[in-house]
């Protein structure tokens, strides 16, 4: 039994769930029909894929059912999506919306059967169709609540919106997307997060689910923003790492007369020498990441072991 | 006697092999701007396609398949001087792997049997 969303698709004996979806004319995409480029991929919502139809895809993406439809004969009844699809809309309300500093809002959102991994990210609904990303900072078994912090961009719609917003108020949230979580990661591998602005979200998120699990390994969190204000966790993270003796915060204030740039890509990476068997986090803007992605990736890190999430801005 | 694929170690070689590679061929400044801009971990992806289907495994590419996953890279100048740049690194991440020479030429001659395709002419 095969469904696509809500539609059910014949499987005949044999036949790959690549094939029955482009027999019943779903526009699928594939490449090497071989289990190895990825173009194929998508998701079980409701089953479990056989094991060799997710060789290769990350511990994350596994947890989340991802799988190659091009290798995949099920053995039992699988209902899949597209990759990209983030379900249903849900109904969210405003539980508190409040400065975290000048321009950084915390919002925390109440959100009935909202299942995710602290790390990943939900689409944020506001007026029908102005639609955001943002990463969730919440803890599922701690926070009754989606938090999520926000950096307010002067001309930026969503931005304009939020402000106006106040407890009470109506929006929706889908998803949750992203791979960007706890996953994977060794109890003793070293664990290396790095974020600036509201990239400490997610990050903040991942810490506490590593402390929750039980991880043993040593953590060192960079948290780089342009001013003291925007080290706007400054206070909870230093008590973080006075109770937890294997957790090392690093706040990294921009410096613009240092050689190396100053930033806290420049910094990580000058401090950083010895990362190859370090779990790397990377959140933030989209240079910061992708800077040091490819950076730690030369230096040996397998890519398995860096989990990111840009903050490309939308549209 | 076992086929190429099998002598080499499979989808184990392919693994050992693609991070290696992909390092290499970032490092080449002859060809690190074909393989910019597109997300790293697709790219890897890719390249364990490329692999693959260099290491004589199992695959479906057709030739057309290869000027499609191309055409993009020659409108943006792909000839032949990169083809044997990648060829190159590819011989030297079998090298570091303590692959034997004789297989190291087979894989190079598949890789070299799909120039046309690649560079579309
Ligand atoms: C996976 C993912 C996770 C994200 N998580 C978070 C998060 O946790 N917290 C958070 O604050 N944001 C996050 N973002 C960014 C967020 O989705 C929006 O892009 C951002 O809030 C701007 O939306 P806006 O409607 O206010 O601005 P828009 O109306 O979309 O843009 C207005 C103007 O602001 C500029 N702009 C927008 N974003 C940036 C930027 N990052 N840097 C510089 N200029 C910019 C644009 O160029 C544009 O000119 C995330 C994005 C992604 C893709
Ligand atoms: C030597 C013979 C070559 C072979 C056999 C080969 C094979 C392949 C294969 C199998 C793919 C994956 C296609 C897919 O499923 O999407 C691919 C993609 C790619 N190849 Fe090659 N390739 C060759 C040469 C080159 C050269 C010379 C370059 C550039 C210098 C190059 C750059 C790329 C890039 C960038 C992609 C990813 C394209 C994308 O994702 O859009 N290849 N190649
Ligand atoms: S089409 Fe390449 S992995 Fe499925």
């Amino acid at each position: 039994m095969l469904k696509f969303e809500d539609r059910s698709v014949e499987l005949r004996p044999g036949e790959t769930v690549l094939e029955a979806l482009e027999r019943a004319g779903i526009d699928a995409p594939s490449s090497c029909r071989s289990g190895n480029c990825q173009t194929c991929l998508h998701r079980a919502v409701e089953g479990v894929p056989p094991p060799e139809s997710q060789v290769g895809l990350t511990q994350g993406q596994k947890a989340l059912g991802f799988f190659l439809p091009c290798v995949c004969l099920p053995a039992s009844p699988l209902t899949i999506t597209r990759p990209d699809d983030v379900g249903a809309r849900r109904d969210a309300v405003i539980r508190a919306i409040e400065p975290l500093a000048p321009d950084v809002i915390r919002l925390r959102v109440d959100a009935d059967d909202f299942a995710y991994r602290p790390g990943q990210f939900l689409e944020l609904v506001a007026d029908g169709d102005l639609r955001r990303h943002y990463s969730l900072a919440s803890h599922p078994e701690d926070d009754p609540f989606l938090e999520m912090h926000i950096r307010l961009h002067e001309n930026g719609r969503m931005s304009r919106r939020l402000g106006e917003f106040k407890p009470g108020d109506r929006l929706h949230v889908a998803g949750p997307s992203g791979t960007c979580f706890y996953e994977g990661v060794h109890e003793d591998q070293r664990l290396l997060l790095i974020g600036a602005g509201t990239g400490l979200a997610p990050l903040y998120g991942v810490l506490r689910d590593a402390l929750k699990r039980g991880h043993l390994g040593p953590i060192r969190l960079y948290h780089g923003a342009r001013s003291r204000d925007g080290l706007y966790l400054d206070e909870e993270l230093k008590a973080l790492s006075r109770t937890w003796a294997h957790v090392d915060y690093r706040p990294c204030l921009l410096d613009p007369n240092a050689p190396a740039g100053g930033d806290v890509a420049a910094t990580a990476l000058h401090a950083e020498q010895d990362v190859k068997d370090s779990a790397i986090f990377l959140c933030g803007g989209e240079n910061l990441v992708k800077r040091l992605k490819r950076d730690f990736f030369m230096r040996g890190v397998s890519m398995k072991n860096i989990r990111s999430d840009a903050f490309t801005p939308s549209g | 006697m076992s086929n190429l694929y099998e002598r080499l170690g499979g989808e184990n070689a392919v693994n050992a092999a693609v991070e290696l590679f992909y390092r290499k061929v970032l490092a080449d400044g002859r060809i690190a701007r074909f393989f910019d801009g597109v997300d790293m971990d697709q790219q890897i992806a890719k390249q364990k396609s490329f692999l693959t289907m260099a290491f004589g495994g199992p695959n479906n590419y057709t030739g057309a398949d290869m000027r499609n996953a191309h055409k993009r890279l020659v409108a943006k100048g792909l000839n032949d001087s990169h083809v044997d740049a990648v060829i190159e690194n590819l011989n030297y991440t079998l090298r570091d792997l303590g692959v034997p020479e004789k297989e190291v030429k087979e894989v190079a001659a598949i890789a070299n049997s799909v120039r046309d395709d690649v560079l579309n002419r």
